[in-house]
């Protein structure tokens, strides 16, 4: 027998959470923008965005975060460290991008030096992702070979039941197992149809771009300055995407004390490859744009075999000009047949 | 609170009007509070706004921007540039939300020693009665918590 | 003939002629109810130029790429009266050869899309001066005004509010025709006047001085509002700078090429009611 969670049971689902020290967050629309944000009550989620306009990015990966404060005496140089806030929590309702998204980055922040920001965040959360049974024109999982309901990511996957009271429960973890052991009592047991996923249409052919874009002759080529000629250089893309991690180093301060942080770069900036003498290697938008497909579907994958791309669309979606790398890959598919 | 609320005042002035005024003030032995901290520069068309950002920044509880009367600047017409950029800037703190009160801009001219150390002490006066600029030092405080996710 | 057909013809009579280099104009975007900037180099690509209602963004900044203009060759370009508009504050602030620049231009009406008759800018005083006549639009201006009867707390909280949200992307600032700086002030670091992460903070900071920035230069072309990823109402800041300038100085940027900037110029009899 499958066991369901009820829409109505949620409020007592987080009460339990709550008590047995969970924070709980999920999908809010708040002064004009979705994104994920603690909740206290079952209402105040809003489960019915396909994906919210800001991504899970922000609750491991902070869009600003204060790493420690130093001051410099005549003798010595104190410094203070800032952590992470150490407690466990839930993230309810992210979608199956957001949460792959999430594995694909865990390499890149463990491959050499373990990231505590993350990692400490990563393993404090439970992720319970409900599938999506609805797309819209931009999203692309099935294009990177995900899923409207892939578990990767996933401690919990969630699966709506026709006519929306609730979701079949599917345990991926023992993180969240664990989570779910203590609403169980509040688990239905039920033989109702679960609703189909969404059908997301295959919006290019990935070997192909792949493959295209790891032959050394297309690095010159002339399309990258053709597909990019609209680009304006901002960051919405970089920021918006679940998988992109670069990131600053900033002092705020003066010499003697001061905050470092660690802020969210993009590699769309001019000033993200800028040296010191003023030379700057990418110093053409193409080029830039060019750096964050090849990063995508060509470096990462050569060093973690995945792509750093789960397919959610948002860099389409939200671009002020409307690029995006759905219409790079598709443009790829096409030169390279 | 105990202790009476001394603000932080940051002025930026002019070095031939108003530093000269201020200069004056001092040498007539004239009072006024120690709460002003007055930064000199060439003329007050060399006082951006970023001025008044950086000082609010630092956490001043209020600001005085001050120069030589129109027509008199030193360098002709640095004063009548200023003074479009302060009713401009002015509109948009104003709009934002940073109380006017805060944000103060005078003509004070080398021979006006009296009207400086008026003025500086009304200003304290007024910012001392309307307490430390609590919603900006909140700002402030975020950038040295821990993010709370 | 509708407008799109016409235009396109006179998009490709220009190209085939060697009059123009390149055409900029809107093409079809991922969606139906999207357009996208569309650069055409030949005659035979002027059939992919698109003219509607949807075409809502202020192509003029693509003007000032760098280069684009240095061959002294002329540039084709769709533009809306606020495209218009940034193009003669481009002019006035020497950052382009008005002369260069071949505009096709449109209204937008709420549905539809009507010819503007001219291709260079001086072309347009009339639509300018009835332009800057004209009262703004009434949701706006009830929210500036909104807005303005709050009092300083609550215009605080409220920008606080909607600055937390920003993400420094900075996409108000690369769509915008005007931020044509070659390094922001927020790139510079010596001295760092604005905080460069995005806490509310340095938001608040970067926000202030992006709207100064543009007082008095700003067409209001919505670009910034609708790029921001996050729905900031940059719109209301630009409209009340908008409303200074008007009020304080009579200034409507954007009215001809020669239009002395308003922050770079001053009268003495200036008004001023606040210095003391």
């Amino acid at each position: 027998m499958i066991q369901i969670l009820l829409r109505d049971k949620l409020d007592d689902c987080i009460t339990r959470w709550h008590a047995a020290g969970y924070d709980v967050i999920g999908p809010q629309k708040n002064n004009n923008v979705t994104r994920f944000a603690p909740v206290e009550k079952a209402s105040e989620l809003d489960l019915e965005i396909i994906l919210t306009d800001r991504t899970v990015k922000e609750l491991f990966f902070p869009q600003t975060e204060p790493m420690f404060r130093y001051r410099i005496g005549k003798q010595a140089i104190d410094t203070e460290e800032y952590l992470p806030p150490g407690r466990k929590r839930i993230i309810f309702g992210s979608r199956p991008c957001d949460a792959s998204a999430m594995a694909i980055d865990d390499p890149l922040f463990g491959w050499d030096f373990k990231d505590t920001y993350w990692f400490q965040r990563r393993n404090e959360t439970v992720m319970v992702t409900i599938a999506c049974t609805e797309s819209d024109d931009f999203c692309m999982c099935t294009s990177l070979k995900l899923a409207p309901d892939s578990p990767l990511g996933s401690d919990i996957m969630l699966r709506p039941v026709a006519g929306g009271k609730g979701w079949h429960v599917e345990l991926l973890s023992e993180r969240g197992r664990e989570a779910f052991d203590r609403i169980e009592a509040l688990l239905d047991d039920s033989a109702a149809e679960k609703e189909p996923i969404a059908n997301v249409p295959k919006r290019f052919d990935l070997d192909v771009c792949r493959e295209w874009l790891a032959d050394p002759e297309n690095f010159e080529s002339h399309f990258w300055k053709e597909i990019s000629i609209r680009c304006i250089g901002c960051g919405t893309c970089t920021f918006l995407c679940p998988t992109c991690h670069c990131f600053d180093f900033q002092d705020e301060g003066d010499t003697y004390s001061g905050i470092r942080r660690k802020n969210w770069d993009s590699c769309s900036f001019a000033l993200f490859t800028m040296h010191t003498s003023g030379h700057n290697p990418r110093s053409t938008q193409s080029s830039r744009w060019r750096q964050r497909i090849m990063h995508k579907f060509n470096y990462f994958p050569g060093k973690f075999s995945m792509n750093s791309c789960s397919g959610c669309g948002r860099c389409s979606r939200q671009c002020p000009v409307d690029m995006g790398i759905t219409e790079t890959l598709q443009e790829i598919t096409k030169t390279a047949k | 609170m105990n202790e009476q609320f001394e603000p932080k005042i940051v002025a930026f002035v002019c070095t031939y009007c108003t530093y000269a005024g201020a200069d004056l003030a001092g040498t007539s032995r004239l009072k006024y509070p120690p709460n002003v901290r007055i930064v000199r520069l060439p003329c007050t068309g060399r006082i951006s706004p970023m001025f008044i950002l950086k000082a609010l920044q630092k956490g001043a509880d209020g600001v005085l921007v001050s120069g030589c009367h129109p027509g008199d600047c030193h360098f002709t017409s640095g004063n009548f540039h200023a003074r479009r950029r302060w009713t401009v800037f002015r509109a948009l703190l104003n709009f934002t939300g940073i109380p006017l009160d805060r944000i103060r801009f005078s003509w004070i001219s080398a021979a006006e020693g009296v009207k400086f150390a008026e003025l500086i002490s009304s200003l304290t006066d007024d910012i001392r009665k309307l307490g430390p600029f609590e919603q900006y030092k909140a700002m402030i405080h975020e950038t040295e918590t821990p993010v709370s996710l | 003939m509708s407008i799109q057909e016409q235009y396109r013809k006179k998009a490709a009579e220009l190209l085939s002629s060697g009059e123009v280099k390149l055409v900029i104009g809107y093409g079809a975007g991922t969606t139906p109810d999207r357009r996208r900037p569309l650069f055409v180099r030949s005659a035979d690509e002027t059939s992919k130029l698109h003219l509607d209602a949807a075409c809502e963004a202020n192509l003029s900044g693509y003007l000032v790429t760098e280069g684009l203009l240095a061959d002294r060759k002329k540039v084709g370009i769709f533009l809306g009266p606020e495209g218009i508009r940034s193009v003669n504050i481009l002019a006035s602030e020497s950052q382009l050869d008005p002369d260069q620049i071949v505009i096709m231009g449109f209204n937008r009406e709420a549905e539809s899309v009507s010819a503007l008759e001219g291709s260079n800018v001086r072309d347009f005083p009339a639509m300018l001066a009835a332009l800057k006549e004209q009262a703004p639009g009434a949701g706006e201006q009830a929210l500036v005004e909104r807005i303005e009867n709050m009092t300083p707390e609550e215009r605080f909280t409220f920008w606080q509010a909607e600055f937390e949200k920003c993400i420094k992307c900075y996409a108000c600032r690369q769509v915008c025709p005007m931020c044509y700086c070659r390094r922001c002030i927020v790139d510079n670091n010596q001295p760092q006047w604005v905080q460069t992460s995005s806490h509310t903070l340095g938001n608040f900071e970067w926000n202030l001085v992006r709207a100064f920035h543009l007082s008095g230069r700003c067409v209001e072309c919505g670009g910034c509002d609708r790029a921001c990823p996050v729905n900031i109402p940059l719109r209301l800041i630009n409209r009340r700078m908008a409303m200074e300038v008007l009020d304080a100085y009579d200034h409507f940027s954007g009215m001809s090429p020669d239009q002395e900037t308003v922050l770079a110029s001053f009268k003495k009899d200036d008004p001023e009611t606040f210095i003391l």
